[in-house]
């Protein structure tokens, strides 16, 4: 059984009877010691899932689900305050900017050791032993001294390492890191992302990593989820999904990449932007930004399916050549045409 | 003017050993510190090429994009334009040199007026700038550079709150084009948009680098995106240079030990084009105590004693410049 099940997780904002969907459907799994990449770009519901799993989100949001398990048990019809023993010890969550993060007006020792309290107990002193031990974990140099530190004597990467260092305190079983390292340069992001990794391996963590870097997931997890306005969009292994994008809105992103378009004078683009609250078209959210679409995708609203061992939502899933398929009557079988 | 004239074989943009210190305050009774954000930094810059900036936060990038657009002035060195020395315009030159150097700030959320309509951001400059033109020629002025960001006509009246990230930053690139500047100096102008509208607003700039021959000063810390962009990089660590010369040979292969490990540290999709390296440990050095000798010595992995106590300057090798002792081993 996996770690965490979701299905079908529904989080809306606004009037009951005119309302902002966030997050429209989404499901997925973590198993222990899996990393699960999910991408999209802003306003694609990455967080919102993720806050959703959490618990944190408030009035008036709305949270609904066919089923969001940790490990069998069922979140949403939990008690709160056992909810809220879960949330934090079992399922901890990094934040993107650490330095917002942190209290200001609290040392590094007391925020980890509040964590410590909360969850485990014990005598004062086992906690600060407990406190040094995670410090060295995440590797800060010279710990002893760090812990009466407060968060402005910090760096970025420091302040980010005592978030993990808080997260981790409770021996969590998942972890979800919302994008952890967009506030951090390229060479701290890779001693925090191999940080991350371990910390995983070593405690065989299942870890959400949420990042809008496609590179970033393609070389840290397992399995990679595409998301876009709220909807998942592909989902499949990571060495496989950016090989071969089965949807043509990870085909696009792809192209879109400086890195993807070596010798080329100029990108390839997505035009428009990212549908927002009020211009959601009526068909498949993408149908206005995408280069195949046709008169059914701006009609109706294709449903996630299974294409070659890998979930799509799309009406026409692209080949290996990265062209559309089903365009003609084979549309019902899903062989590449 | 006469400095604005370009003359055959004197680069358009020329910085001679810009240097630009702060001092801070540490507190009642200790002395004031000095912040070298900027130590000695050269570069030419030819017409219609892009020179790109890159390193790390705190390596002096931004505040070199202050010193090239006077917003603040150096401390010493000289900065050049058309072989002409900046600090010796009169005030009415510099006013004409401000206009034509232009600059992209990093955040359009933070950039525009809220107050302001579209039409009255880009009618601003024309307005301090070229007062001869009229109401009705200033606000066609401002219509057609709109046209040309791809900005539709009837945004004329409208707020920034309106807009996405995206087309708010090309209303700060109409900004910046409307006085048909010679170099605009793009301090990480794509780093705050989503990976579709980044390709869009790159596109744009490249287009408008060929239409209006303009020169670019692309401040980034993303090496892809420098990689596509750029003819020739400059790569800066604690406010010098390391490395410096052209996009493709630094890409093919870097020389400076720092280069080398942040290209290694940039994560590729491509599991070919992966490079598999140590990551760089530690930080960069607090800019007020910078470290002896080379300011990298401590986090590279082929430093010597001989790093550790005399600072590298800048020399040639392979056609490139390269502040590092040991470059003829390490290549």
């Amino acid at each position: 059984m996996a770690l965490l099940e979701v299905k079908n997780l529904t989080v809306e904002f606004g009037s009951e009877d005119k309302p902002f969907r966030a997050v429209d459907s989404v499901s997925y799994s973590v198993d222990r010691g899996e990393v699960l990449g999910i991408v999209g770009e802003s306003g694609s519901g990455k967080s919102v899932s993720s806050l959703a799993v959490m618990g944190l989100i408030d009035f008036p949001g709305r949270v609904t689900a066919d089923a969001l398990t940790f490990d069998g048990q069922d979140l949403l019809g939990m008690p709160a305050k056992r909810r809220r023993e879960i949330t934090g010890k079992d399922i901890a969550m990094i934040f993107q900017d650490p330095m917002s993060a942190l209290n200001p007006c609290f040392t590094v020792e007391a925020q980890i050791m509040e964590a410590l309290k909360v969850h485990e107990g014990g005598t004062k002193k086992q906690r600060r032993e407990r406190t040094l031990e995670l410090l060295n974990q995440v590797g800060i140099p010279d710990p002893k001294s760090r812990m009466t530190a407060y968060p402005h004597q910090l760096s970025g990467g420091m302040s980010q390492r005592i978030v993990i260092a808080m997260a981790i305190a409770c021996k969590p079983r998942l972890l979800i890191a919302d994008e952890p390292t967009t506030a951090l340069d390229v060479t701290i992001q890779a001693q925090i992302i191999d940080l991350l990794l371990k910390l995983q391996e070593d405690s065989d963590m299942g870890l959400i990593l949420i990042t809008h870097d496609l590179a970033l997931v393609s070389e840290a997890a397992n399995r990679i989820q595409v998301m876009y306005a709220g909807q998942l969009f592909e989902s499949g292994p990571a060495d496989s999904i950016f090989a071969a994008p089965r949807h043509p809105y990870t085909q696009a992103l792809l192209e879109a990449l400086p890195e993807r378009s070596e010798g080329h004078d100029r990108l390839r683009t997505i035009p428009g932007v990212v549908p927002g609250q009020y211009d959601r078209p009526t068909g498949c959210l993408l149908a206005p930004r995408c280069r195949y679409a046709n008169e059914s995708c701006i009609t109706a609203r294709p449903e996630v399916r299974d294409f070659n061992g890998r979930d799509v939502r799309c009406f026409y899933p692209l080949n290996d050549q990265g062209q559309p398929t089903g365009l003609t009557a084979d549309m019902a079988t899903g062989e590449n045409v | 003017m006469s400095f604005l004239e370009t003359k055959p074989g004197v680069p358009l943009l020329e910085s001679d050993n810009l240097v630009r210190h702060y001092d801070v305050n540490r507190g009642f009774g200790k002395p004031n510190a000095t912040v070298k954000a900027l130590d000695g930094v050269s570069f030419t810059l030819e017409a219609q090429k892009t020179l790109a900036v890159v390193g790390e936060s705190g390596c002096g990038k931004s505040t070199l994009g202050r010193q090239l657009t006077l917003i603040e002035q150096p401390s010493a060195g000289e900065l050049k334009i058309n072989g002409n020395t900046v600090g010796n315009l009169s005030d009415k030159e510099a006013k004409l040199f401000r206009r034509t150097v232009q600059m992209i700030f990093q955040n359009p959320y933070g950039s525009l007026n809220p107050r302001k309509k579209v039409g009255q951001i880009l009618a601003e400059p024309v307005l301090l700038n070229m007062d001869q033109l009229g109401r009705k020629e200033r606000e066609e002025r401002v219509r057609e550079t709109m046209a040309k960001v791809g900005l539709r006509p009837e945004f004329y009246q409208r707020y920034p709150h309106m807009f996405s990230g995206g087309q708010r930053q090309r209303i700060a690139i109409a900004r910046a084009l409307i006085l048909e500047p010679k170099v605009i100096v793009a301090d990480e102008p794509v780093s705050a948009l989503d990976v579709s509208v980044q390709a869009q607003v790159l596109n744009l700039m490249m287009d408008l680098q060929e239409e209006m021959n303009v020169a670019y000063v692309f401040i980034s810390h993303d090496l892809s995106v420098v990689r596509h962009i750029a003819d020739d990089v400059m790569v800066m660590y604690l406010g010098r240079v390391a490395e410096k010369g052209p996009t493709e040979e630094i890409f093919a292969k870097p020389l400076h030990p720092y280069t080398r490990a942040l290209l290694a540290s940039a994560p590729k999709i491509d599991p070919a084009h992966r490079v598999k390296a140590e990551p760089l440990t530690g930080e960069l050095p607090s800019p007020i105590n910078p470290p002896s000798g080379c300011a990298f010595h401590k986090r590279c992995p082929f430093a010597t004693e001989e790093c550790a106590k005399v600072r590298p300057e800048l020399r040639t090798f392979e056609g490139r410049e390269v502040a590092c002792h040991r470059v003829e081993e390490i290549a």
